[in-house]
Parts: structure tokens; sequence; C-alpha cells
């Protein structure tokens, strides 16, 4: 089929740019430009809300303040809590990710290695826990009761180091690597551990990234684990801080500050905001080349 | 025989494997126990199997109170909502960035519109605060400088499905388009060239060429999200709603009535809890089969298992 379009090319149509096109594209631009619009304008106005004077703010949000002020971040930076649940942030996100990455790359592997003769059963056994989920009270109890998790970093890290989505998403890609590359390998009597991390690891980067970044932001933006298990405050990542200081804005003395001066709850909001936020906007450049193609090769065939 | 021969020869497949395996064992299949307290009378010092069996006074409970009928149809109805607006807007998107030609505009676009999905949902729940709320929000100043009468967005649940629909467009609608964009760059341009030989206008190809190609991933899609219909998007709907009461009315859905049952100081907290994360997972198996079925006839490749 493609080899025959190549031979057809030379009897090109006329050039059809004709008034339908044209005002499909125009109804295209307006659209997408709009919708586009208004994904970001919320995004706008929290990110020069969090740089407007106090003054200003307290009357509500404008697209085009005119008075800025530091103040918010000052006062949110001078207390405790912003560093402590940024670490605990960091520390969740890396070590989670990278655990995570590693179980689902190895598992994928497997459940798509042709040798494996039970791999479908492998990849059932995954899958039954999407159609059957087990529900939240079993997840409550498990990791409060059973694992005695409570208050501990792990009670965050540990949910979410496997996700069947991505490990799907990674099974549907190595099944289409070329199965010649183990073969030579093994032939050569190189180890199953070592073919995988070796060659298999390499070639897959895309998609290791993708899932990497799938993971990462799991990690980063999870909230509902900290709010069933984390009660306490040094161990509040930087998305409990933000619940916190938002569902109860009277109270700014969580944060653990020291600068006396007037702010508004609203500033220091927006700013833990920005702040909460401004990693994944700094990666989303890198990781987006990866993202878009992977992830539907994944989903189309898997 | 036969199994342990296979997984000596592939041991180290198998041990790569292995550590995923455990793990879903005690995340996903050990907890599942917890449905057998929808049959128990629940003491924590007595833990799961130590506690009594009352058959089915827990069921009894939830079915004979007045709120499982309205946070199941609550549930049913924002999903189809979601999953109604969700894939006409992905679908306009992707069909629409499609037509544009300029690589940096729709570049730009389609990061924009990816954003939303990448924060989280209390960030998100910040914005709708700032946005809704009494006196100063943004759409009350709006509707104000209009000469309407603002609206108490708090205290109004009729208000609310359609809400939380805008806001989970906002911040799915564009990762949604992701897969109807790739499945669209996929078709021959053959097709295309046919058709405008013969005169097709540009949104007749759209209609009579595009559309039909797209209809096995839009049904597939349609119906993994019909699937999941008595799972409520708890994330979105806790994280924004959370603990309003003046809103459950309309809000409320299985997951977020489960989550307040078992957070209650009532004494069978979680054995009432469990009764109705049961009758969610039966009512979600029996869905997920359902729709599987419906799939393997429209669409025998498509099918989940």
């Amino acid at each position: 089929m493609a080899e025959n379009s190549t031979h057809l090319k030379p009897i090109k149509p006329p050039k059809l740019r004709d008034r339908s096109q044209l005002a499909v594209s125009a109804a295209a631009y307006v659209f997408v430009g709009a919708f586009a619009l208004f994904c970001f304008i919320p995004f706008w106005l929290v990110y020069i809300g969090s740089f407007t004077a106090e003054s200003q703010i307290v009357q509500g949000f404008r697209m085009f303040p005119t008075e800025f002020s530091l103040d918010a971040y000052r006062f949110l930076l001078q207390g405790s809590q912003v560093y402590e649940s940024g670490f605990v942030s960091v520390f969740i996100t890396v070590a989670g990710t990278a655990g995570a990455v590693l179980l689902t790359s190895m598992f994928a592997y497997a459940a798509a290695h042709p040798h494996v003769k039970y791999r479908y059963v492998l990849s059932f056994y995954i899958y039954f826990t999407m159609l059957f989920p087990p529900g939240l009270v079993g997840y409550y109890l498990l990791i409060s009761n059973w694992l005695d998790l409570r208050d501990s970093l792990l009670a965050m890290l540990l949910p979410l180091l496997f996700s069947a989505f991505n490990s799907f998403l990674m099974t549907s890609y190595f099944r289409t690597l070329p199965f010649e590359l183990n073969e030579a390998a093994t032939v050569d009597g190189a180890h199953e551990l070592r073919i995988f991390f070796r060659i298999i690891w390499p070639i897959s980067m895309p998609v290791i990234a993708t899932i990497a970044l799938f993971y990462a932001l799991t990690y980063w933006n999870d909230w509902f684990n900290a709010l069933m298990f984390i009660d306490d405050p040094h161990r509040h990542p930087l998305q409990m801080m933000l619940r916190r200081i938002i569902s109860n804005s009277q109270n700014l003395d969580y944060l653990n500050t020291n600068a006396n001066t007037p702010v508004s709850a609203t500033g220091v909001q927006l700013s833990s905001v920005v702040i909460t936020i401004g990693p994944i906007i700094f990666l989303y450049p890198f990781l987006q080349r990866y993202f878009i193609k992977d992830m539907t090769i994944g989903a189309v065939k898997g | 025989m036969g199994i342990w021969r296979e997984l000596r020869k592939n041991k180290w497949l198998y041990a790569m494997s292995l550590p995923v395996v455990v793990y879903v064992f005690i995340f996903s299949y050990v907890p599942m126990s917890a449905h057998l307290l929808a049959f128990k009378q629940f003491v924590p010092g007595k833990g799961l199997w130590g506690s009594k069996w009352i058959g089915l006074d827990n069921l009894a409970f939830f079915f004979t109170g007045p709120d499982w009928l309205g946070v199941t149809i609550n549930t049913v109805y924002i999903n189809l909502l979601f999953i109604a607006a969700g894939t006409i807007c992905s679908l306009c998107i992707a069909l629409l960035l499609n037509e544009i030609r300029r690589a940096y505009f729709k570049k730009v676009t389609q990061s924009l519109v990816i954003l939303p999905h990448f924060i989280s949902i209390v960030v998100v729940n910040l914005m709708v605060i700032n946005f809704f709320n009494g006196q100063d929000g943004m759409i009350n100043r709006i509707l104000v400088q209009f000469g309407n009468e603002p609206v108490n967005w708090f205290q109004s649940p009729a208000v609310w499905p359609c809400l939380l629909t805008i806001i989970f467009v906002w911040k799915g609608a564009g990762w949604g388009s992701i897969i109807y964009l790739a499945a669209l760059t996929g078709f021959s341009e053959e097709y295309y060239e046919s058709a405008r030989i013969d005169g097709a206008k540009r949104w007749q190809q759209i209609r009579y060429i595009t559309l039909p190609l797209l209809r096995p991933t839009i049904i597939v899609l349609t119906l993994l999200g019909l699937g999941r219909i008595f799972y409520g998007d708890f994330g979105l709907i806790y994280g924004i709603i959370g603990d309003n009461s003046l809103l459950f009315h309309s809000t409320d859905v299985i997951d977020t009535y489960t989550y307040r049952s078992l957070r209650s100081t009532n004494m069978n907290s979680y054995s009432n809890a469990a009764a109705v994360a049961l009758f969610q997972s039966v009512m979600g198996f029996a869905t997920i089969l359902f729709f599987n079925g419906v799939v393997r006839r429209v669409d025998n490749d498509s099918k989940l298992f």
C-alpha cells in the first residue's frame, strides 16, 4: 500500500485549498485557541496573583494587576513547613519513581517475553485487580492496621509503587521489540537480567521515560494517602500542606513562619501553588516529546 | 509437572516478575478480604477474622437507609455527564488540532490543553474556590459587572453536576484528545485525496471519512468508561466538594459516601463502609462483564478479555 502511494504521487490533484478548507481551518484556529486559553487562564491568574500586592489580591483576582509584591513568598519561605513538606515530596517522588519504574519494567518484560508460557496468566493476575478493585475499606485496613504504616513515609510510598495501567503500557511496548535481539544475546550465553538491563533497557528509554513521568506525577500530586494516613505535619507532602492552608485559611500558623509582614491567606495559597506546580512546568517540555508518542503506542494497541 | 519445568526453565524471567506478583498480592488481593466485613460486625480489637458474623444486616442497613439510591444515581449520572462531555470535547480538540497547519501554533496549543492534566486536585480545588466563592470570586464579579445577581455557588447543589463536568473537561479533555489524534494521524492520506478529487468539502471529509474511521476507537473508549460507571471520580469530587454537606444532595457519589462512612465515629463504621464497597465492587464487576460482552459483539479485536 505504502509503496503504491509513492508511485501514484505524480498525479497530483489540483490544489484544492478551497473555501471549505479555509472555513474548517478558521474554525479550528478559533476553537482550539479558545480552549487553550480556557486551559491557560487559571494558571495565569494563580501565577500573577501570587506576585500581586496584598491590597489588590483581597479585591479578587485580576488578569493584569498593577501593584506587585513578594510578601507572600517571603512569608511562606521564612516558615519551616514548606521546606519539610518539600523534602517529603521530593523524597517520595524520587524514591517512589525509581522503585516503581524498576518493578514495573521487570514485570512488564516478563509478561511480554514470548518464552514465558504463563505470560497471559501474569497479565490476567494484574488485570483482575482492575476488574475487582479491593475497595477503600480493605485498603484503609491494610495500610493503617495490618501493615501499621500510620505516620510513616512508607504509607505514601508503597501504595503507588505499581500501576496496572502503566504496566500494560510497557508490556505492549515490549511486545513490539524485535525478539531476535534477545535470541542473539541468549545464544551468546548472556544472563536474562543482563539482557534486560544492557540491551532492552537502553532501547526502551522512550517508554521508560514516559512511565517514569507518569509515576513521578502520581507521587508528586498525591494527597489522598497523606490525608488518610499522615497526621504528623512534619511528614506532610507539599500537596497536603497546600490542602491544609486551603481548607483552613484562618490558620497560617501551620506554616511555622516567623515573618511578621501582613499577608492575605489567598496570597500565601497562591504562592504555595506556584511552588507546588513549579517543578512540573519546568520538566514539562523535556518530557512532553516522549510521552505523546509513546502513550499512544501503548494505548492504541494495548 | 509441566508448571515446574516451565518455571525452572525461565526462572530468571519469572524471578523478574516476582516482586510485582508479591506486591499485588499484598496490596490488591489481601485487601479484598475486607469485603467479608460486609457480613460481620467489625470490632477493631478482634480483627477481621475474630469479629462476629451477622449475615446481611449491614447490607440491609445500607439498602433500607435513605442514601443508597441517591448516591447510586449521582454516581451514574455524573459519570454519564463526564463520559459524554469528555468524549465530545476530546474528539473535537483532536479533529480540529488536526486541521491546524502552523506547527508552532499547534505545538503551543497542544501543550496548553494538556497542561491541566498534570496538576493535582488540590490545586484545582484552590482555583475553584477562588473563582467561585461568594462575594469576591472572579465569576461572581463578572456576573455583577454584567448586571446579574451573584450566585452563592457553594450553597447551590443543582449547579454542581454541571460545574464538575466543566472542571472535568478542563482537566482531562486535552489529555484525552491525544489518543484520538494518534489514531487520526495514522489514517491513509489516499482516502482524503480521492475524496478531494471527487469534490468533497473539508467538513464532508471529516464527516464521512474521519469519523467513520474513528468509530472503533470512540466505541471502545466509551465502553471502557461505561464499564467504570459505578466508580465515582473520588479525587475530583472529594477534592472539590469535600465535606460540604450542602452539596451532597447532587454530588455525593458511592466513593465519597464510603469514605465518609469509614471515617464516621459510628461504632459499626467499617462494616457499613464495607457493605457499600461490596455493593460497588459487585456492580462494577457486573458492568464490566456486560460491556465487555458488548465490545465483543461490536468489535471483537478490541475486547478486553
